[in-house]
């Protein structure tokens, strides 16, 4: 309780943050990346929803994620809301080797648009790119990549087969149409991979930047202050691992 | 997107006798598939229960309670319900002796195949004993004549306790300390497959440090306890059994207490050979429930070794096909994989499926549908629980805003396998199945109240994740670290969190969930079916030009609709045909048929529902039925857009909205196309036919002849005007009789034609113009109404009386009263109810010249009546003027039916529709005028008050009670339905 002031002092700033999208798209890898950059293969699916926290610097900002990481099935559905109330920011995740995420993904947006906060950042995020990196040509892929994609296919065999066996290429969402909807539903769009970490770390700080900060502070400073009783707990203080050209001055943040 | 189930509604709690069979864990009777006939064994065989008292052969204690007899089970509990029990299958009874009976003691001893003994004393009365063992020893007899009882020593095989107690052990020298076989299992008994079975732990070893968990001497424990107490489906469940249980579960016998303890054994015990036949028949099979599981097969206890290889992953897929083939409803949720891999671990595939059914089914019952209705409804409980037993914590998560799910619904989800290091988990699950679902509350509040003070200090849903997630991970540890005595520093924080859960909470009971679940259990399926009315509502494509409450109401027709007449499942397409384009479109979605729009519309359209006003002297009701006409079908076919034979959800929406906002002339045109099968743009004449008929269908109930006046008018205006627009042959002089002859399936009327025919007459006209529309409704539908306290004992007997059954026949009993004293009245409610009393509207001048109308109508009725008798497939119009007639006769009351037998017999030559004009005229005059006023004056408003729901029956039972004490006149029985 030491830091109880800490809405105002430190400026860091708690946003909630919810993660939505069909089974299996990587939801939790996102945000295991994102945390600990780690990638773990063979994920065990979420049950009810799973938190987290990270901390992300923004410009003289230090923003505090607590990230609500919910499960993917369909019947999970009805929990979801629990999850999303008052949440801040959402980052909706589809796996661009399946359309059918996609549509998925369009209708959690709607959901939150009508549902959730007023106020809500969303982001939309086309997972798993890294199954579908062009492969300099056509037919080169590297060896190695492909055995990349073995592996992955026994996380997902049914799709990843059926995929290897129709084209070269297993992207079943182009990246113009998703961005297209993105722009359309006023999203912000990613494509990322929690594989080799593409883009993760963006989809966060883009959010941050639209975040609507002042109006956060002004509320939580009216509430309790939150302070940090859980902040040293482990898995949250591990840093941001910031690409060297991200100058947005993110860093860690061990508290 | 949007599924629609009614079967949350359709729960019923179990009664006496079922909750009996729940307890004791007795498998459902199957019923025979052939009828069975007259000796089938079931009608003789009774069941029965006798006060008795239990002792073992040798053993000093004798327990009181309750011998049940539910053949082909015998079963015991004490009278605390949980110290004694066993529940033993009539087949494991070798003989049961009448020892010599002493004085007034009636004992039975009761040998078991393995021979132990049980002796049972019978402490009621002597007829009641004396009938109970005759009824006992037709059971055996039945059992034995059914060759039952060779089947228990092969199954006993199959069980690793009946290895552990032989005395020279064939598996001891083959274990690890783990009780994991040095072999990996495959050589036990000189070189035979192991007969028992075992799980994956057998061969990729078990969790834990064996000698941390004390394997050998929990499993000497239970050797000796077998010894003496029987084993598997013999096991008779003493005090120390549950003692042995909480301290944990050796790993060898762990699969198998599990099941005997669950129950779950009866199960593989009675279906031999079922889960094999089940992979079997459904080889190759995809769904949906089999492709979320492919993609969570990798996901279940990675870290465990079996999971990593194919072995353990086949075992998994198998498992969870077989469950998800043999309960298609549930189908495969998450959480299960991490269940069935972890029981796997345990238990052989076989003995997991059947245990895996028992959970889903039995002891967390609806935790794993698509609803989800059990894990929701357990969340409440749990709530109501804490706030019981835990105050402070609750009104501090009150205060700060903190949902006690966001942390616990995992928990129970998972059996707190997913939440808990494994070991610890285990424990629980030990628990769990030895005492039923009451566990997972103890040891959930046991939780929270060992962490209180942590708890009072959080201040959101993310610390209390977080606290929670320390503890799980620090139960290995001290609970009290600095305690100077050894023995208290070695008490784990586990043990700790198992003495408060049964310690503190054991007034926890059974019972006290049960009567929770039934507490909340409405609460949860409103929230539910309020949740995906919403999201049904949000997944429309388009409102069209609706607002949020009026499709509301149409959600809720088809909700009722559902309910009423449940669709028939959807059939899964092939599976060639799924190809992940498809599945795009796939996605589960209510759709309804024919039978179940007739609900529906009946709900929005007064014209598509039969509503009887009925007075009896006791009570004003208006009965509705849902009306049955060709018109109807013919709407759900225009509405059928995309061509599936099924309507959806914004099928319907968008089929209202072509015809709720629409005017007079988009009316006429909408009515025209509804007629227009083939949609050319023209009507042929047999359409022309069909219209007239649709149109006296809808004003079957109305008042006074204008409608009927106008719709015979209709017809001869459409055949005079149709046959005068029809081209002349070349050639044909003006005074020509001989029009040309038309077909009458062929393209006769156009729209304009159509049109000008209609609006020729003012009644038609002004039912085009506002009165089509307004007859469909959007406005509250009578639901049947959840009763938010179904929670009292008083208030379950209600609920089994209100049933629609019994309304129904007490709406029978009083009409029968209300005839004998000559106050029952049944009076039709209009659909339209426009014209209040007879009144004649005088049709508008003809739109032909004289001329035109003496030269065609007669020819043009006597061309269709020629094809009528000709074409026998097409409806001629001789028998649809017939029809007209006797759509006519839905009016008319049964004195006045005997005229309209003279219309279809009409002479050949007479215009058959003038006469039949006639007729309907002629009836009208002779109308007895009672149900004119009484049904003008009622308000359509107050449709919703007087459906007969259950919940408005219980109103009608007071009314009918008050009619007894007062002298009731309609009006009070109307107050008192109101
Ligand atoms: N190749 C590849 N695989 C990924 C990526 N992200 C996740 N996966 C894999 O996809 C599977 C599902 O990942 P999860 O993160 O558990 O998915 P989720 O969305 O959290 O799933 P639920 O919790 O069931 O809703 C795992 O086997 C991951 O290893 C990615 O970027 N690339
Ligand atoms: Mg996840």
């Amino acid at each position: 309780m030491s830091e109880a002031a800490s809405g105002s002092a430190d400026k860091s700033v708690q946003v909630k943050l919810v993660l939505l999208g069909e089974a299996a798209v990587g939801k939790s890898s996102v945000v295991l990346r994102f945390v600990s950059d780690e990638f773990q293969a063979n994920k065990e699916p979420t049950i009810g929803a799973a938190f987290l926290t990270q901390k992300c610097r923004l410009e003289d900002r230090v923003l505090r994620y607590e990230i609500w990481d919910t499960a993917g099935q369909e019947r999970f559905h009805s929990l979801a809301p629990m999850y999303y109330r008052n949440a801040q920011a959402a980052v909706v995740v589809y796996d661009v080797t399946k359309a059918a995420s996609l549509e998925k993904a369009k209708t959690w947006v709607k959901e939150l648009q009508r549902q959730a906060n007023p106020n809500i950042v969303i982001a939309l995020a086309g997972n798993k790119i890294d199954l579908v990196q062009p492969s300099l040509s056509g037919s080169g892929s590297s060896a190695t990549e492909s055995e990349d994609e073995a592996d992955d296919a026994t996380a997902t065999p049914g799709e990843a087969a059926a995929s290897d066996a129709e084209t070269e290429n297993p992207r079943q969402v182009p990246r113009e149409e998703a961005q297209a909807y993105a722009q359309e539903a006023g999203l912000l769009f990613f494509e990322t991979s929690a594989k080799t970490g593409e883009g993760i770390v963006e989809v966060f700080t883009e959010i941050a930047k639209n975040i609507p900060i002042e109006s956060i502070l002004a509320s939580s400073r009216g509430a309790a202050g939150r302070p940090g009783t859980s902040g040293n707990r482990p898995g949250t203080q591990e840093a941001v691992n910031l690409d060297e050209n991200q100058a947005r001055g993110r860093d860690a943040c061990n508290c | 997107m949007s599924t629609i189930s009614a079967q949350l509604r359709n729960f019923k709690e179990p009664d006496r006798d079922e909750q009996s069979l729940l307890f004791f864990a007795i498998p459902p009777v199957h019923v025979k598939d052939d009828g069975a006939g007259q000796n089938n064994p079931e009608d003789s065989l009774h069941k029965m229960e006798i006060n008795a008292m239990l002792s073992l052969d040798g053993a000093e204690d004798s327990y009181p309670g309750k011998l049940h007899l539910f053949p082909p089970y015998l079963a015991f509990a004490s009278l605390d319900r949980k110290s004694v029990r066993f529940t033993i299958p009539l087949c494991t009874v070798r003989r049961v002796e009448r020892p010599n009976a002493r004085a007034g003691v009636y004992s039975l001893s009761i040998l078991l195949w393995h021979g132990m003994k049980i002796s049972v004393q019978l402490t009621s009365l002597r007829p009641a004993a004396d009938q109970f063992c005759a009824l006992l020893s037709m059971a055996l007899k039945a059992e034995l004549q059914a060759g039952k009882m060779k089947t228990v020593k092969p199954f006993s095989k199959t069980c690793y306790s009946e290895n552990l107690i032989l005395d020279t052990s064939p598996v001891a020298d083959n274990e690890r300390e783990d009780g994991s076989l040095i072999d990996g299992g495959r050589k036990v008994g000189e070189g035979n497959a192991p007969a028992f079975h075992g799980g994956l732990g057998l061969k990729f070893k078990f969790p834990g440090d064996p000698k941390k968990l004390r394997e050998a001497s929990k499993t000497k424990l239970w050797t000796t306890y077998f010894r003496v107490h029987g084993r598997h489906l013999t096991l008779l469940r003493y005090p120390q059994a549950t003692r042995f249980v909480q301290v944990g579960l050796p790993n060898r016998l762990r699969g198998e207490m599990w099941e005997t303890l669950s129950g779950s054994i009866y199960l593989r015990f009675t279906n031999p050979g079922r889960y094999k036949q089940i992979l079997e028949e459904n080889k190759g099979r995809t769904s949906t429930s089999t492709e979320d599981i492919e993609k969570d097969l990798h996901r279940s206890l990675p870290e465990y070794l079996a999971y990593q290889s194919e072995e353990g992953i086949g075992a998994l897929r198998r498992v969870l096909q077989a469950f998800s083939y043999n309960n298609p409803e549930t189908g495969y949720c998450q959480a299960m994989n991490i269940l069935a891999a972890a029981i796997l671990i345990y238990m052989s595939e076989e003995q997991a499926f059947w245990l895996l059914d028992v959970v889903c089914d039995r002891l967390l019952p609806g935790y794993y549908s698509p609803s989800m209705h059990g894990t929701l409804l357990d969340q409440r409980v749990f709530e109501s629980l804490v706030t019981r037993c835990l105050p402070v914590i609750h009104e501090h998560f009150q205060e700060v805003d903190v949902q006690l799910s966001v942390a616990s619904l995992p928990w129970f989800l998972s059996l707190y396998i997913n939440s808990m290091p494994m070991i610890f988990a285990f424990r629980v699950v030990d628990c769990f199945f030895c005492m039923g679902p009451k566990v997972l509350f103890q040891v959930g509040l046991a939780i929270l109240k060992i962490n209180g003070e942590q708890l009072l200090q959080i201040q959101d849903d993310g610390q209390f994740i977080h606290l929670m997630r320390d503890y799980f991970n620090s139960l290995g540890d001290s609970a009290h670290p600095t305690s100077s005595d050894p023995r208290m520093r070695a008490i784990t924080k586990f043990q700790e969190l198992l003495l408060v859960s049964f310690r503190e909470f054991a007034v926890i009971t059974e019972e006290t969930i049960f009567s929770e679940r039934r507490r909340f259990r409405n609460e949860i399926i409103a929230s539910i079916e309020a949740f995906s009315k919403r999201s049904a509502i949000r997944n429309l494509k388009t409102l069209e030009r609706f607002n949020k409450e009026q499709v509301g109401f149409i959600y809720d027709a088809l909700f009722k609709a559902v309910c009423v007449e449940p669709p028939p499942a959807p059939v899964p397409p092939p599976m060639s045909l799924l190809t992940t384009k498809d599945t795009i479109e796939e996605r589960p979605e209510t759709r309804i048929g024919p039978k179940t729009f007739k609900v529906f519309l009946s709900e929005i359209a007064t014209w598509a529902r039969d509503e009887k006003i009925v007075m009896n002297g006791f009570q004003q009701r208006v009965d509705r039925e849902v009306a049955d006409h060709e018109l109807m079908d013919r709407l759900f076919w225009f509405w059928d857009y995309s061509y599936r034979g099924a309507l959806t959800f914004q099928d319907l929406v968008t089929g209202l909205d072509g015809i709720i906002f629409s005017d007079l002339m988009d009316n006429i045109e909408w009515f025209f196309n509804l007629h227009d099968k083939n949609k050319d743009g023209f009507l042929t004449k047999d359409e022309v036919l069909t219209v007239s008929e649709s149109l006296l269908f809808i004003f079957r109930f109305e008042i006074g002849d204008a409608y009927l006046g106008a719709v015979s008018r209709f017809m001869s205006n459409a055949f005079e005007y149709g046959d005068a627009l029809l081209p002349r042959p070349e050639g044909s002089g003006e005074e020509d009789d001989a029009t040309p002859q038309i077909e009458s399936n062929q393209p006769y009327l156009s729209l304009a034609t159509f049109r000008m025919v209609l609006l020729a007459d003012e009644v038609l006209e002004s039912f085009f113009e506002t009165d089509l529309s307004a007859s469909f409704r959007l406005e509250p539908v009578p639901l049947m109404e959840l009763s938010p306290s179904n929670n009292g004992f008083l208030g379950g007997i209600w609920s089994n009386i209100a049933t629609d059954t019994n309304v129904k026949l007490f709406h029978k009993l009083s009409d029968e009263v209300g005839k004998t004293i000559g106050r029952h009245q049944v009076i039709h409610r209009p659909s339209i109810g426009r014209y209040t009393s007879i009144e004649d509207t005088r049709p508008r001048e003809s739109l032909l010249t004289p001329a035109m109308r003496h030269s065609s109508s007669e020819s043009s009725l006597k061309a269709t009546s020629g094809a009528s008798s000709t074409e026998a497939q097409s409806r001629p119009s001789v028998s649809s003027a017939a029809s007209a007639a006797t759509s006519a006769t839905l009016i008319a009351t049964d004195a006045e039916r005997h005229q309209f037998a003279l219309s279809p017999t009409s002479p050949a030559g007479l215009d058959p529709l003038a006469q039949a004009t006639n007729v309907v005229a002629n009836a009208f005059l002779e109308r007895t005028p009672f149900a004119i006023d009484d049904a003008g004056d009622d308000d359509d408003d107050d449709d919703d008050e007087e459906e007969e729901e259950p919940d408005d029956v219980l109103d009608e039972v007071d009314a009918f009670l008050d009619a007894h004490e007062t002298v009731v006149t309609d009006e009070d029985g109307e107050v008192a339905n109101g």
